[in-house]
């Protein structure tokens, strides 16, 4: 196998192409000025869940029910920059 | 016995006649705890390898073939009239393997690794005895997954020992995928397992090799997430859409993980309302103390919401797991909604401080892309609240907005978002002391000359700004998106609203943007097995209690209720 795709990222021609290289610098640049901070957000590994959570398989999940969304956001403030170069 | 032996492998001898009961009880799960290959070895494998090395060296493979085939009768004569050569041939494998593994050498090691789960795959490929060895296949690929993965986000480690094979341009393949591809062989074998029922399930569970189809997948998946080669995972998707027993009679864990990756597959290829649903559907079984897990899958599902319309809640950004959502998402959706296209462009531009966050998770050209046409929708609507005329019902007169109002904030708010105080602009109270007395010009960057008329009396500089031509296209497009109502009457360029006699003019000329989202999509969302529907099921009921049903039909019960029931 070649060991080119080794030492460095290959993209296919595919239309993230720009994004793989832009992340792959801002998530370097971001190690060498958050390190502390960033311990959340460096690993976006999907880890293995561990056997001891599925003791109760399919037991129902609490906050099933929050009220997460909200799909009526309309902004009807008519004060604002907006109003000011209108008139 | 190891004095009386010519061998002189006393261990070795005592171990397949291990592996030969195991096979004769199908034992998978001891079968794959007897094959360790990650060392530290215990005393009884060291003494194992320390034969090997003596009486089967490098090139006596055959040999060690000859032997264990000698050894396991069970797997040479095989069951059903076919013979389980394959073990045979992976059981030297592994003899050789732990004789030569030298995990000081990363990438031997790998390619080691590859070629006995290569083997291992071939002897899962048994139409009946291939199942005991799917325990091992998993364990190994779990393995290999971790190795590849590893060796992909730190090539330094093997870069050194990969020099001289660098100018061998004809294979393109890279490392993780050649080992996302052993995986999918696995997979592939899984999927297609024909020993069972017909439908791939018995008594609510998968049945036989189907049992390992979301594990595996979901390896693979990893692979190709971690090593940003989610385009050849399409495969996989499609294979399990087409030929899988339903998800729903999988473990959770695999039910989670794998609403988790095609999900984020589905983002990536822009089909955010299917991703949606997907990523819904694991971040709601996932549970509540598993955070790590639960904020990977709601960055992606937060962000499919907001491009659909959906906007994060109070509650949702008080979860734990959404630990510093409400800073980086908040604001674009407060833009959003306020329809405020210069700060906007300031969140969304590559040098706001979240941008770096957005794009490690990927997300950001999506964010910044998709959104914008919210954006404008909200500005048309805000421009009718400010300066759109009502109409008039009874002489049947449509309310109607000038386009030139929406120009002129348009261009307003361009303008604002180009000068570089927008961009250093942390909203008031948060400004320059100095701030009142800046300049607000665009800079000399932001100003714009066509090459061919560069240096040309013509070639002026000019800051480009949205003009009336791009603007009625705009609205044409929000049009034809159902996100306006209306049509626009060119010569007089103005908007106007239809239905509002019905509904009013805001909620007939700017409906909810979720609701015409969710109006144009349909439920199914391919790469994710369902069970089949409760109707199907009842019609179905009497040709499955006749045991006739064709292949790839997958009849789930539990949920079944008599016909004609009320559901």
């Amino acid at each position: 196998m070649s060991g080119a795709g080794n030492t460095a990222p290959i993209s296919g021609p595919d239309t993230t192409k720009a994004v793989v290289s832009d992340t792959k610098d801002t998530s370097s640049s971001l190690k060498d000025q958050q390190k502390p901070a960033a311990t959340l957000e460096e690993d976006d590994e999907f880890e293995d869940f561990p056997a001891e959570d599925w003791q109760q398989e399919d037991t129902e999940i609490p906050g099933g029910n929050t009220h997460l969304w909200e799909e009526s956001w309309d902004d009807d403030d008519t004060n604002g920059d907006f109003s000011a170069q209108l008139r | 016995m190891a004095d009386g032996t010519p061998t002189g492998t006393p261990t070795l001898d005592q171990f397949l006649a291990e592996l030969q009961r195991i096979i004769c009880e199908q034992n998978g799960a001891q079968l794959q705890d007897y094959l360790v290959i990650e060392p530290p070895y215990r005393q009884l494998y060291t003494a194992m390898i320390a034969e090997i090395r003596q009486r089967y060296p490098k090139g006596k493979e055959d040999e060690l073939e000859g032997k264990c085939s000698a050894a396991l009768p069970e797997a040479r004569e095989g069951a059903d009239g076919s013979p389980w050569t394959a073990f045979i041939k992976f059981i030297t494998q592994y003899f050789a393997f732990i004789r030569d593994v030298n995990v000081e050498n990363l990438l031997e090691t790998y390619n080691q690794l590859s070629e006995l789960v290569q083997k291992c795959n071939s002897a899962l490929g048994h139409p009946s005895l291939g199942i005991v060895i799917l325990p091992t296949v998993i364990a190994y690929s779990r393995v290999l997954a971790r190795l590849a993965i590893g060796l992909d986000k730190r090539p330094e480690l093997i870069a050194h020992l990969t020099k001289q094979s660098s100018d061998d341009s004809g294979v393109r393949e890279t490392l993780p995928e050649r080992a996302a591809n052993i995986l999918r062989q696995a997979f592939v074998t899984c999927l297609n397992d024909r020993t069972g029922t017909a439908s791939g399930v018995r008594d609510g569970k998968p049945d036989g090799k189907k049992v390992g189809i979301y594990t595996i997948a979901n390896l693979c998946l990893k692979i190709l997430f971690q090593c940003r080669k989610t385009r050849n995972a399409e495969q996989i998707f499609s294979n399990i859409y087409n030929q899988s027993p339903p998800l729903s009679i999988y473990p959770r864990p695999e039910r989670i993980t794998y609403l988790y990756y095609l999900g984020r597959f589905l983002f990536s290829n822009n089909h955010f309302y299917r991703a949606q649903h997907a990523l819904q559907a694991a971040y709601d079984q996932c549970p509540p103390h598993r955070l790590k897990q639960r904020r990977l899958i709601l960055i992606y599902l937060v962000a499919s919401n907001i491009i659909l319309g959906r906007f994060p809640s109070a509650a949702l950004y008080s979860q734990p797991e959404a630990l510093g959502f409400a800073e980086r998402f908040a604001p674009l959706c407060r833009s959003i909604a306020r329809g405020d296209l210069a700060t906007f462009r300031r969140l969304t531009d590559p040098k706001n401080e979240h941008a770096s966050w957005f794009l490690h998770y990927r997300i950001f050209l999506q964010l910044k892309n998709r959104c914008e046409v919210l954006v404008w929708r909200s500005l048309i609507r805000k421009t009718f609240v400010l300066a759109g005329q009502q109409g008039d019902a009874q002489a049947r007169k449509a309310p109607t907005l000038d386009l030139g109002y929406v120009l002129q904030l348009a261009q307003m708010l361009e303008q604002k978002a180009l000068s570089p105080l927008s961009q250093l602009d942390g909203g008031p109270g948060r400004r320059h002391t100095n701030w009142i007395f800046m300049d607000r010009e665009p800079p000399a960057s932001a100003r714009y000359v066509d090459p061919d008329f560069a240096g040309t009396e013509e070639g002026r500089p000019e800051v480009l700004l949205p003009d009336m031509l791009e603007v009625e296209s705009i609205v044409a497009s929000l049009v034809d998106q159902g996100l306006l109502n209306g049509f626009i009457s060119h010569r007089q360029l103005r908007f106007a609203i239809q239905g509002a006699k019905r509904k009013g003019a805001l909620p007939a000329g700017f409906p909810n943007v979720w609701e015409v989202v969710k109006g144009r999509c349909d439920e199914e969302v391919p790469g994710w097995k369902k069970d089949p529907p409760r109707g199907a099921v009842g019609a179905t009921a009497g040709r499955i209690a006749a045991g006739g049903f064709g292949p790839g039909m997958v009849v789930n019960l539990s949920g079944a209720r008599p016909v004609g029931a009320v559901p």
